[in-house]
């Protein structure tokens, strides 16, 4: 397409497919605009979760500090870090081209994240069977585990749907129908998941363990 | 739920989402938005939120009584607070936590549609003002609906799960101690107004978008400064964020955070006036073109400038204690945020219906549901002013005491405005319907002899919006009476070579 | 891309370094929650760990530091969101002491 040719018409020709758009102002692909966005959005959801916490548990005398062991909540975290590196080394292998490493350190990744979830999962157990409900719990104030189990349970919810989609990903990204860019994408929200959890655990767990 | 339907499903939904949708990929130069599923959700997702709300009416004892804001805790307590307060409120939370994703899957989609797929030339600063006002809105629309959906969440779990968040210890309703126990009924005001009062932006921004845009076409000038006009509009978008506790004054709020938010909620006139002073220096002097659109856009104007006076008074807490709460309130902000966006979404109608139908609206009848309708909204909503100012309280059912029968005359005078100014909008319902089977047809694609993207397509626009050319745009989306060149008005598509100081480089 | 292009050889090694960091600082949390220290405190500082932590992860994992406007919009509206959303806290320290700021 010369630029005679845009002089006269004012218009381009839809086959210079890159030639006809302005270049994307963050120099990002819509999708990774968007999954940057849902972040944004999503951490703002977290937030307030976590502000509702904040308010009541500062305005509550005598919160309860249940946590004993911190054992648990050490190796999930530990757990969660290490499923972003395999994740990172998954999308590193996808960009070099890769593609049975990418596929196998994405679904290893879900493994860690399906590992994370069953140890959340006892955790949760555990706390329930020593009488915890969202509106009853043995140790105080019955907000604490209503908070308790809204917020990982938001947490939770995350994850689950990370290992869902970390699964679908890889999955059609070994059928051909899915690049490294979609990989990528999926990436950035699985270190989101990560990075969340980087608040939950001082802010739940630690702040209230048992002295 | 009048309130709610209004903010949620007409003031959000109706000049953001829906002139949005269509108008936004066409002025960006995009052949559609980046992601049409999402665009498709949004719409089905909007549509069942809708749908969850109006079954309230016909489930239990009927919809939720708490209006839109749903203070609790009478909102959280379930049955005992009153009839619809148990299975109206949980479905009005539902509808609304459902609503939330909509508008989070339209607002991915309207910032990535302006980030990303622009036409080539069509730089950020060479975006028209509609386009602006819709992408300015998407971002808060992004963080504010977000922090909105787990307060409705919560506020299920209070219903379902017995969880006790918005509820204090020891509440007693009807003689009978709650068994909840613990939470604040504050919280509830911090997230919901936390996201309410962006949300009363997000219902005027596009708004002034829309506005400024058939103004400029209107008067055959741009703007005194574009770029102003873009800054302040974003300043609205981000001081909005800072503001919400001002409609807490009352509610037993910390002194300090009263200051706190008493400050901004004054800077934020600043912004706001400096629009304004915006479109009037720019009116002055000009040769307007009177028809519909741009009576409406003159009458938002109006509203925003009456309904925005009164905010100075409601934004210093020792004032706002004495109008909390009364129609003082209602009225500023039918004015400034309800008729103002009507206006809006009027003047939108009323100037993109050619290039939607390919017929024109009849002017006549236009002007007349403009009159009509200025003069009625007026009569409604000032009245509401002087009868806050006589201490008459808002959501009362009768007015039986002694200090307000005297104002009972007051309230049938604005009965009636409202049910004239209703009556008229049937002009417009029939103007519309009409206009759209048997108008007059179109004399070009270009009618309004506008320069931006959605005027040098055809009529209506193909599926993917210019057929199977894409535009390319050199200039300014304004670009009216410029001096030496060949038109009144140079399109953004023009390749002509103009010599104007306004042009962005 | 250049710069995505560059770090992709030497990717691996650094994103190892970072992982090591961000395990180090999430150790350091832990470390914060046996100290004898108030409530208070705790949270100060366990909250300023968890922001470098997601710092680095954000910088490093998620490559915002490979695109600057990106950064800025990212992390601009984000703070900006999650500061305003704190008004709350004045009221919770109301609500627990009865007096405007916490003794």
């Amino acid at each position: 397409m010369s630029q005679a040719d845009l002089s006269i018409h004012g218009q381009v020709s839809r086959t210079g497919a890159t030639e006809i758009m302005t270049a994307p102002t963050f120099s990002v692909s819509a999708k990774k605009m968007a999954m940057w966005l849902f972040i944004i959005a999503d951490s703002a959801t977290f937030a307030g979760c976590l502000v509702a916490y904040g308010f009541t548990r500062n305005a509550t005398p005598n919160w309860p500090r249940p946590f004993h062991s911190i054992t648990n909540v050490a190796v999930m975290t530990f757990i969660l870090l290490t499923s972003s590196l395999t994740m990172l080394i998954g999308v590193r292998s996808a960009q070099k081209g890769d593609k049975a490493g990418a596929f196998r350190w994405t679904l290893i990744t879900a493994a860690f994240g399906i590992l994370f979830a069953v140890l959340h999962i006892r955790e949760w157990m555990g706390m329930i069977g020593e009488g915890a409900t969202l509106f009853h719990n043995p140790w105080g104030t019955p907000l604490f585990s209503s908070l308790f189990f809204s917020i990982t349970g938001l947490h939770l919810l995350h994850v689950t749907g990370g290992v869902v989609a970390l699964i679908a990903v890889a999955l059609k990204y070994q059928g051909g129908r899915y690049g490294a860019d979609d990989l990528e994408v999926t990436g950035l929200y699985w270190h989101f998941v990560d990075l969340v959890w980087m608040f939950v655990v001082p802010l739940v767990y630690l702040l209230n363990l048992a002295h | 739920m009048h309130g709610t339907i209004m903010v949620f499903f007409v003031l959000t939904t109706a000049p953001f989402a829906a002139f949005g949708n269509f108008f936004l990929p066409i002025q960006v130069g995009a052949e559609d938005m980046p992601f049409p599923h999402f665009n498709m959700m949004s719409f089905w997702v909007t549509f069942v939120a809708f749908l969850v709300l109006v079954t309230s009416f016909f489930a239990g004892d009927g919809p939720t009584l708490g209006g839109w804001t749903q203070y609790a805790p009478l909102s959280a307590i379930g049955a005992v607070g009153g009839p619809g307060q148990g299975l109206g409120v949980v479905l009005w939370a539902a509808s609304i936590g459902i609503f939330c994703i909509g508008q989070l899957l339209g607002s991915l989609n309207f910032i990535t549609t302006t980030l990303d797929m622009r036409t080539r030339g069509m730089s950020l600063m060479r975006l028209p003002l509609s386009a602006w006002g819709w992408f300015i809105t998407s971002v808060m629309g992004l963080t504010a609906f977000a922090v909105l959906m787990p307060a409705c969440i919560l506020l299920i779990l209070d219903h379902v799960a017995g969880t006790s968040f918005f509820v204090a210890s020891n509440l007693v309703i009807n003689d009978q101690v709650l068994p909840h126990s613990g939470g604040s009924t504050l919280l509830w005001q911090h997230l919901f107004w936390f996201f309410g009062h962006p949300e009363v932006y997000i219902a005027i921004i596009p708004g002034m978008g829309i506005v400024s845009h058939v103004l400029i076409t209107n008067m055959r000038k741009p703007m005194l400064s574009h770029r102003v006009l873009i800054y302040s509009m974003g300043a609205l978008g981000a001081l909005s964020y800072m503001v919400y506790g001002h409609h807490m004054f009352v509610s037993g709020m910390n002194p300090v955070s009263s200051l706190a938010f008493s400050f901004p909620t004054l800077v934020i006139t600043i912004p706001s006036t400096i629009v304004v002073l915006m479109w009037l220096g720019s009116l002055y002097g000009s040769k307007l073109r009177i028809n519909s659109a741009s009576l409406f856009s003159l009458g938002f104007i109006s509203m925003f400038i009456s309904g925005g006076v009164s905010g100075f008074f409601l934004a210093q807490p020792s004032i706002d204690i004495m109008l909390h709460a009364t129609y003082f309130v209602v009225g500023h902000f039918h004015l400034v945020m309800g008729v103002a966006a009507m206006f809006g979404i009027f003047a939108g109608t009323y100037f993109w219906f050619p290039k939607m139908t390919g017929r024109m609206m009849n002017e006549t009848l236009g002007k007349t549901h403009f009159v009509l309708s200025f003069i009625g909204a007026y009569c409604i909503f000032m009245p509401f002013h002087y009868l806050g100012i006589a201490g008459n309280v808002r959501r009362y059912q009768a007015f039986t005491d002694d200090y307000l029968i005297p104002l009972i005359p007051v309230h049938k005078f604005i009965t009636y405005s409202a049910i004239f100014t209703g009556l008229v909008q049937l002009i417009f319902v029939f103007n519309l319907i009409h206009s759209r089977f048997k108008g007059a047809v179109a004399p070009n694609d270009n009618p309004w002899e506008g320069t931006s993207l959605e005027w040098s397509t055809a009529t209506p626009p193909p599926h993917n919006n210019f057929g199977d050319k894409m535009p390319v745009v050199y200039h300014d989306p304004y670009q009216y009476s410029v001096e030496g060149a060949s038109a009144d008005y140079i399109m953004q598509t023009s390749p002509e070579k103009i010599n104007s100081p306004d042009e962005e480089k | 891309m250049t710069t995505a292009e560059a770090h992709k050889d030497s990717g691996i090694g650094k994103d190892l370094v970072v992982y090591v960091f961000l395990l180090v600082l999430a150790a350091i949390q832990f470390v914060i929650a046996y100290q004898n220290i108030t409530a208070d405190q705790m949270f100060e500082r366990m909250l300023i760990v968890a922001i470098v932590e997601a710092g680095v992860a954000l910088l490093f994992f998620m490559h915002l530091n490979e695109n600057r406007g990106l950064r800025w919009f990212v992390v601009i509206s984000t703070v900006a969101v999650l500061l305003f959303l704190q008004y709350g806290w004045t009221d919770a320290h109301r609500l627990a002491n009865g007096v405007p700021w916490a003794k």
